[in-house]
């Protein structure tokens, strides 16, 4: 693939906090319509990685486009606004609205209001409507964020550790639903199970401390012993 | 205690706790959404009281003079928020608390520039009494009671009825989510800080036909409008709500029982109600920096 034909694409990324660098010339590619994994051990800097594409952290140097848009040095509602949607690792969604009004902020920046998209994906969030999202499961929560994240239909999905603390069972649900999404949206996740990534992921970076060491391609062997080698 | 005093005392107290509500429900919702401690507050709530006074010696007419302060008080709110907080919010809370403190002696300074440093009379916009189980009441002390109800009813509908007040009450819990979903937090901060500008020179407008208006009068109420945020717990518009009215009637009922109570009273009430309720009666444990 080539940097044109890469809906993603970031390059050279340096990013320290303070004195402390955390991405040392970090690129990756991500072709619409992907699922690209980020693995690595704790502190390897994925999420540091997603939060940078996501405008949350300012990178030092480096440069990161979105469909031939710079994103560096944009705001993080814009860059969301312009298609590219962070769903972070915390599960914290807004505990004191209802789950309906957690909808409702969704909407409200992409004047996406087809829910039933999202009840397709996630039927059990229409029962929740009107429950505090403070009183979800930690499943129902991850629910509720990737539904949230996907109204206004972004082009890029940045997805941080979301099967971390689930139920198996709902672990196979959202491995279902990024199949899904990724016929009209491209994933960048950051996850630490390694059969889900095998399973789902048409590319896999492997970050050591703040490098990225391997670029593993489907075709060529994405297995969990290929992607343990360079943990 | 003379028995014939509480419904006066009573009704006083109700007053001055709605005056404190105004004015308090505009710092809970800075401290809440921009972690900020807002005490230029104080200077808009002078601002409306000052505009008050003008207004009603221009015009003849208080009321007037009462919705020209509050949108004074706004539109001043508007520039500090663009020219000094825009830039702190990043900062430590003390930062935010040190720097508004220097916009409120600023301000101080400009109002005793325009006004002077003697106290000014504002007419009481009407003269009712109404007869209250057996005591005269001033209608006016109502009609402020009456307007800090609607206040909290506009502020309840707009937190929990529009998009913009449910994207506040997302931004006291997560501002950084917010503003991954795609709203500007940045125009949230604005409309919250012109909003308890707003309301603070609302409050100044209300509150001065019962004091005269001065140039430090802003410093007078600081005490018992903080001690209104901290009881009813950060970022709280119930809290707010019942800790005003408590803070009220223990200042009202409090000077009838021994006058130097008014001033101490809320204090030993603040004590003993944080030494239970550490974060207040209503205050989230979770809300912190």
């Amino acid at each position: 693939m080539t940097a044109s034909d890469a809906i993603l694409n970031v390059s050279d990324l340096n990013v320290a906090y303070g004195e402390s660098k955390v991405l040392f010339g970090v690129g990756l590619r991500v072709a619409p319509s992907a699922i690209v994994a980020c693995v690595g051990r704790n502190g390897a800097g994925k999420t540091t990685l997603l939060k940078s594409i996501a405008g949350f952290v300012k990178p030092r140097s480096g440069t990161v486009s979105f469909g031939g848009t710079d994103l560096v040095g944009r705001a993080s509602y814009d860059i969301a606004k312009l298609g590219v949607k962070y769903v972070p690792q915390d599960k914290k969604v807004f505990s004191d609205l209802t789950v309906r009004e957690n909808l409702e902020l969704g909407s409200y920046s992409t004047q996406d209001y087809d829910w039933e998209r999202v009840y397709g994906y996630f039927p059990k969030l229409r029962q929740l409507l009107d429950r505090k999202a403070g009183y979800l499961s930690g499943g129902e929560r991850q629910m509720l964020m990737i539904g949230r994240a996907i109204l206004g239909r972004p082009q890029v999905l940045l997805v941080d550790e979301p099967t971390e603390g689930l139920a198996p069972s709902i672990v196979t649900h959202l491995k279902d639903v990024f199949r899904d999404l990724s016929s009209s949206t491209a994933l960048v996740i950051v996850e630490q199970n390694l059969p889900l990534v095998c399973a789902i992921s048409s590319k896999v970076y492997a970050l050591k401390e703040g490098h990225i060491v391997a670029e593993l391609s489907r075709g060529e062997s994405i297995t969990v012993d290929a992607c343990e080698r360079y943990l | 205690m003379d028995p014939q005093l509480l419904p006066s005392g009573v009704i006083f107290g109700l007053s001055i706790g709605s005056i404190y509500f105004t004015m308090a429900i505009g710092l809970s919702l800075c401290f809440g959404l921009m972690r900020i401690i807002s005490l230029d507050q104080l200077l808009y709530y002078s601002l409306g009281g000052y505009i008050t006074y003008s207004f009603g010696v221009v015009t003849g007419s208080v009321w007037l003079g009462m919705v020209g302060g509050t949108m004074v008080a706004a539109v001043v709110a508007l520039a500090v928020e663009r020219l000094v907080f825009r830039r702190i919010y990043e900062r430590e809370i003390t930062f935010s608390m040190i720097t508004s403190f220097g916009v409120l002696i600023g301000g101080i300074g400009v109002i005793q520039f325009f006004w002077g440093v003697v106290p000014r009379p504002v007419a009481v916009p009407m003269m009712t009494q109404l007869n209250v189980l057996g005591t005269e009441v001033p209608v006016y002390r109502l009609v402020v009671i009456g307007v800090a109800a609607l206040v909290y009813a506009g502020i309840w509908v707009f937190l929990n009825r529009t998009i913009t007040g449910k994207a506040i009450r997302a931004g006291i819990e997560n501002v950084e989510h917010v503003e991954g979903l795609g709203i500007n937090v940045s125009r949230l901060f604005t409309l919250t800080f012109v909003i308890a500008g707003a309301l603070s020179g609302l409050a100044g407008g209300l509150h001065a036909p019962l004091i005269m208006v001065y140039p430090q009068m802003g410093l007078e109420v600081l005490a018992f409008v903080f001690m209104v945020v901290i009881i009813g717990g950060l970022g709280s518009i119930k809290g707010t709500l019942v800790s005003a009215l408590i803070v009220g009637q223990v200042v009202s009922l409090g000077s009838l029982v021994y006058a130097p109570l008014a001033q101490m009273a809320p204090f030993a009430a603040m004590l003993l109600i944080l030494l239970v309720r550490p974060t207040g009666l209503f205050g989230s444990a979770l809300l912190k920096r």
